[in-house]
């Protein structure tokens, strides 16, 4: 076991190092000069240059970069000129996580739900709603879904604010956006997945058992119709984790994926780097765990690794 | 396999819970932090959105979070605007209107080199004196290589700047020195009718040098973070998402400022700006331009930005007079406006904002001019070009390909389709268009690689040489290959003219040499649609240096 932990770990930190030096090229390959300014003269962008090391040969930038960042030091960022990357992620991504897991709470348990509600009422007004519900949720983009929300909850009807994140009001309108694509999916998994459990055998056999209806649906059905959902839902964790952009700026959210499309628009090397290396990390963290988990959970895995 | 998966979705399940119970935004944790930290006062109300107490909060939305509030590194107007109300130079620029600010009186001598202030009794926000010499350590800071700032040109009219700058010259040699301690003293390089204006901006504001040494890189970083002797203190300045400011108690003139504080609150989307506004969360806001149907209230006023069309003029067809000016007669700039911005904007028909100062009224006042018309001239525009062909030797205009570099946005994407199809069927040539990143485009433009190029320009101050100084030819911020002997005297004169009757009289005519010489295209002037909560007073707006002034604003609440 002590094996197999081991060589997930490896593996993680392998990636994670690719991860920094492809993503390290890549943002000098752009085109452009994180240095900008219409009226900037050549002495100063020198100065300005050799204040972030840009006038040092890359790879020496790079060995600097890995050992500030072996150090847990992002550096500056080239934009935000006296913050540091450090405390941008912090000061931000608490916004994205908040968001992110409310509209994963809220889309999954409620996808689920519908998905069992319009299974056990198939073909009647219910499943068409939640039909209907699914269609709307898989093919309206969120950006519009935002500006749907916004204008009827906020402006037509006046309940809730249109936009900021300052209290439990100002969280649900954004929640609903980001989570609706995912709670139209759950549904609509979950409502197939119903209907195909409720012609298994041991459905019937519980059935005629003479089980009561409520310990059918509940104990045998659900049970075994949710795991294909399960299975979906690390990366639906991750997407909605990380595809915060649209929303935290449609909602005015000070969340990190505002910053991270400015920076790359920007420029801003430091920040693109940073920013990148925490999501990535935190990905690979996250996968990590899993396996790990999985590993104990099913000693078929661990062992296939042998 | 299926206990697994039962595990696992019972630790999903508990996750959710989790996330569940812990129902507080960060927002929100915030908010109480920084009500604990001052003492459990009203702060955390500030911050609500909603009003409460009576309290006068004005409120008004920036599309992306200020880079800097370090006085003498901002570089951008939403940051200097902020700045504008957290301290006070020498002067107080109103609406170009030169007023007295920490200076209460000034001297100026007969060559109109050497200024001599006077300087009030004022305070910082901590109760220490504004003294002389920490103008002259704001000033120096501007200039220093050290420091890098980059808007170290704006303080090209000290003696001495542009070398020390350059690394030529000690920093101690700038011509700013403190006679005693309410006595400032500035030596020029050249007589700049517009240096008291320039002394309103934030690059020039006094500086304490026990705050920058203290916080060294961190320096303005935050409200704890430096001191502030303008009418409102930096209270919190939470990145991205808000900049909120509170009343200065200690400022000279406190008794006039009505409002207890204002928050400036980042909204990246112009549509939910405006919803906000609608919802009341914000007092002030700019209308999208596609929506300014929907508000015939809303009020028009320049912003200050205008566009033009960068010609490098170094190589190929654009290097033929007579073909650059078939383009600038040939592009009909009502239609292109009309078609762009639904007519929304302005056309520009010649490079210098008219709205700049000039002897007594505004520039374009004093010195009316329309280098092109507007329609365009279709004739002359043929004329122009059939020369130019033979000149260069082609026998249609149809061999010509120019290149259109612009920014890959929505805006300008449309701007240089339209450029595209006016100037292709007015001339015959083709024109392709390069959609390029903005980084891209400014890096393109300073090294020169590009033909012609969608580019932009705010005043840094209300004198036409914020616009006429970057085609000299040393300039360099030139950026085209431009070189015109004739001009490059004709600002040398005006540099060194004292007499303002005569200087703006040489400017015109650079101005006039620029056009003819067809070295840039003008298109637009750009146009703000506002919206201001009918309960505020006397706000104003300006288009350089500050966007708004709210600093005697008041607010019925």
């Amino acid at each position: 076991m002590g094996k197999y932990i081991l060589k997930r770990v490896a593996i993680s930190i392998l990636t994670l190092f690719v991860l920094i030096t492809v993503v390290f090229v890549l943002v000098r390959l752009m085109p452009g000069d994180p240095i900008t300014g219409e009226k900037i003269t050549p002495e100063i962008r020198a100065n300005l240059e050799a204040y972030y090391g840009l006038d040092k040969p890359l790879p020496v930038q790079y060995i600097t970069y890995v050992k500030n960042l072996f150090q847990g030091n992002f550096g500056y960022s080239m934009k935000y000129t006296n913050r540091t990357v450090n405390e941008i992620i912090a000061s931000s991504f608490p916004y994205s996580v908040d968001l992110g897991l409310r509209a994963l709470a809220l889309s999954i348990s409620l996808g689920l739900v519908f998905g069992i509600l319009a299974a056990r009422y198939r073909g009647k007004k219910l499943d068409f709603i939640c039909i209907v519900v699914a269609i709307l949720g898989t093919s309206i983009p969120d950006f519009i879904m935002g500006a749907l929300l916004q204008y009827f909850f906020g402006i037509q009807w006046g309940l809730l604010p249109v936009a900021q994140y300052l209290g439990l009001e100002y969280t649900i309108l954004p929640s609903v956006a980001l989570g609706f694509y995912t709670l139209a999916m759950v549904s609509r998994m979950m409502r197939a997945s119903m209907l195909e459990v409720v012609s298994q055998d041991y459905i019937k056999t519980a059935r005629s058992d003479g089980i009561s209806n409520f310990r059918v649906v509940w104990k045998h059905q659900i049970r075994n119709a949710i795991m294909p959902v399960v299975t979906v839902l690390g990366p639906v964790v991750a997407s909605t984790l990380t595809g915060t952009f649209v929303i935290e700026s449609i909602f005015a959210i000070p969340g990190m994926g505002k910053f991270y499309v400015e920076s790359v628009q920007n420029l801003d090397y430091t920040l693109v780097l940073g920013m990148t290396v925490f999501f990535g990390g935190f990905l690979i963290l996250a996968n990590l765990i899993v396996d790990i988990l999985y590993g104990i959970i099913d000693p078929r895995i661990r062992l296939a690794g042998k | 396999m299926k206990k697994a998966k039962r595990l696992a979705a019972l630790l999903l399940a508990g996750l959710m819970a989790v996330s569940c119970a812990a129902c507080s935004t960060p927002g929100e944790k915030q908010t109480t932090a920084a009500g604990t930290e001052a003492g459990g006062n009203a702060s955390a109300e500030t911050v609500s959105g909603s009003e409460t107490g009576g309290e006068k909060i004005f409120r008004y939305s920036i599309a992306t979070d200020v880079t800097t509030l370090d006085p003498q590194k901002c570089n951008e107007t939403i940051a200097a605007t902020i700045a504008y109300h957290m301290f006070e130079g020498l002067t107080r620029s109103v609406g170009g209107e030169v007023q007295p600010g920490i200076a209460e009186s000034w001297d100026v001598s007969e060559d109109g080199l050497v200024y001599t202030f006077h300087l009030r009794d004022a305070k910082w926000s901590d109760g220490e004196p504004v003294t002389a010499e920490q103008f002259v350590y704001g000033m120096r800071r501007i200039v220093d290589p050290e420091v890098a700032s980059t808007f170290a040109f704006i303080a090209k009219p000290l003696l001495n700047a542009e070398e020390i700058t350059a690394g030529e010259m000690a920093v101690e040699e700038l011509g700013v020195k403190a006679i005693d301690e309410k006595t400032l003293e500035c030596t020029l390089a050249f007589p700049a009718p517009y240096f008291l204006q320039v002394l309103s901006m934030s690059q020039f504001y006094p500086t304490r040098e026990d705050y920058v040494t203290q916080y060294g890189a961190d320096f303005a970083a935050n409200g704890d973070k430096n001191v502030y002797n303008g009418p409102f203190v930096l209270k919190e300045w939470r990145q991205n998402d808000r900049i909120i400011l509170e009343k200065n108690e200690n400022y000279w003139d406190a008794e006039n400022v009505h409002l207890d504080g204002a928050e400036i609150i980042v909204v990246a989307d112009d549509n939910t700006a405006l919803a906000m506004y609608e919802q009341g969360e914000l007092d002030y806001v700019l209308v999208p331009t596609d929506l300014i149907p929907n508000y015939p209230d809303a009020e028009f006023a320049y912003s200050g930005a205008c566009d033009f069309i960068r010609l490098n003029t170094g190589s190929g067809p654009l290097a033929n007079k007579n073909f650059r000016l078939a383009l600038e007669y040939g592009l009909n700039r009502s239609e292109f406006i009309t078609l762009s911005t639904n007519g929304y904007w302005e056309a520009a028909t010649r490079f210098v904002l008219p709205l700049v100062g000039g002897v007594s009224k505004t520039y374009g006042e004093e010195f009316p001019y329309e280098a092109f018309p507007a329609e365009g001239d279709q004739e002359l525009a043929k004329q122009y070009l059939q020369t130019a062909l033979q000149e260069l030797g082609f026998n249609d205009p149809s061999e010509i390909t120019l290149d259109l570099m612009t920014t890959d946005d929505e805006r300008t994407k449309k701007e240089a389709e339209v450029l595209q199809a006016l100037l292709q069927d007015a001339l015959g040539i083709n024109i392709n268009i390069s959609l390029v990143p903005r980084a891209e485009r400014l890096s393109r433009e300073d090294t020169g690689d590009y033909e012609m190029v969608v580019s932009g320009i705010m005043p840094d101050y209300p004198d036409p040489i914020s616009f006429l100084e970057s085609w000299e030819t040393d300039s360099p911020y030139n950026h085209m290959s431009y070189s015109n002997a004739e001009y490059d005297a004709l600002l040398e004169k005006a540099y060194a003219d004292g007499n303002a009757e005569s200087r703006f009289a040489t400017l015109f005519e650079a101005e006039k040499t620029l056009m003819e010489d067809g070295a840039v295209i003008p298109l637009q002037y750009r146009m703000d649609a506002r919206l201001l909560n009918p309960n505020m007073a006397d706000v104003s707006y300006y288009f350089c240096g500050y966007t708004i002034n709210f600093v005697h604003a008041d607010k019925n609440v």
